[in-house]
């Protein structure tokens, strides 16, 4: 039982390896520093028409056209930064998983915050309870 | 006082539904459109009709006018088609296809039977065009002021419904100067 588990895993982690290579086949790179550059911005941006996904894990047509344009900005030696803004100034911050902060989005970027301070008051209440009550009973 | 602190987890919890459920049947397909109110893009592009025709943006010149990101393998273009058809009618603008990501003959061939709504086609066959103008898919429809300027853009078919909504008070205001 045990062992079939763990060949199934293999098998799969053996997969995503293989599937995680798979851009390095069409879109070659003679500087690996580009090549790295590449793979890490295919991996950050979000592929606009499959809302779930980014550009490495979709096929959607548009998505590899981002990619071929990406490509091409890479390996004309553009920056990280130079090829989000590029795509920022055409798609929005929607595709590099950023979304701004304004009043539309303060509840995406305050609520953690706020439900972190509402967990520590419920805490420290019931801390405090449990710390009257024993007091109480002794 | 214990009884109510025993009732939070419940309370949050509730709220957590609400919120939650609230933002699962919020509409998110549409993105924001980044190019309102900037100037159309710089493009050099054959047109459909004669590939030995190079458009570029000095070509899109009768103002105002809606560009309109068409395919033939596009189910929804094929919606809004007789809405477009009527469009072309209006003497106060003009419609422009951007032919996207398509084969040459076949949208030839449905223009033809169908009839050709547009003023002209650029043939953007790589999405070169499509990039520059944040198109994620087909349909899409900008509407371009008499300045040359972005003023709306919509993702989907262009239905009546849309027209009036989205759109047609740009015609008024553009007419009104």
């Amino acid at each position: 039982m045990f062992k079939k588990f763990f060949s199934l895993m293999l098998i799969t982690i053996i997969y995503s390896l293989v599937s995680a290579n798979e851009p390095k086949v069409i879109y070659p790179f003679e500087d690996s520093v580009h090549e790295e550059r590449f793979l890490s911005l295919l991996n950050e941006l979000r592929c606009p028409k499959c809302q779930g996904s980014n550009l490495a894990g979709s096929n959607a047509p548009i998505a590899n056209d981002l990619k071929r344009e990406v490509y091409k900005l890479v390996k004309s030696g553009k920056t990280e930064e130079e090829v989000k803004t590029y795509l920022i100034d055409r798609y929005g911050n929607f595709i590099v998983y950023d979304p701004p902060f304004r009043p539309d989005t303060y509840a995406l970027w305050l609520g953690p915050f706020f439900i972190f301070l509402i967990t520590l008051f419920i805490i420290l209440v019931i801390l405090l309870t449990r710390f009257s009550n024993s007091k109480g009973n002794q | 006082m214990k009884r109510i602190l025993n009732l939070m987890p419940l309370v949050v919890f509730g709220i957590l539904v609400v919120v939650l459920y609230s933002f699962l049947t919020q509409e998110n397909e549409q993105l924001e459109s980044v190019l309102v109110d900037q100037s159309v893009p710089e493009f050099k592009l054959p047109a459909l009709e004669n590939p030995n025709n190079i458009l570029s943006k000095s070509s899109v010149n009768k103002l105002p006018a809606l560009i309109n990101v068409w395919a033939t393998w596009c189910i929804a273009c094929r919606v809004e088609h007789p809405f477009l058809m009527q469009l072309k009618n209006k003497s106060t603008l003009t419609v422009y296809g951007l032919n996207y990501k398509d084969d040459r003959k076949k949208a030839l061939d449905l223009l033809e039977n169908e009839g050709n709504p547009f003023e002209f086609s650029i043939f953007d066959q790589q999405g070169k065009l499509a990039i520059d103008l944040g198109v994620y898919g087909a349909p899409e429809t900008f509407f371009v002021d008499k300045e040359g300027i972005i003023r709306e853009r919509h993702v989907g078919a262009l239905t009546q419904k849309v027209w009036k909504e989205k759109f047609e008070k740009f015609l008024n205001e553009d007419n009104d100067v």
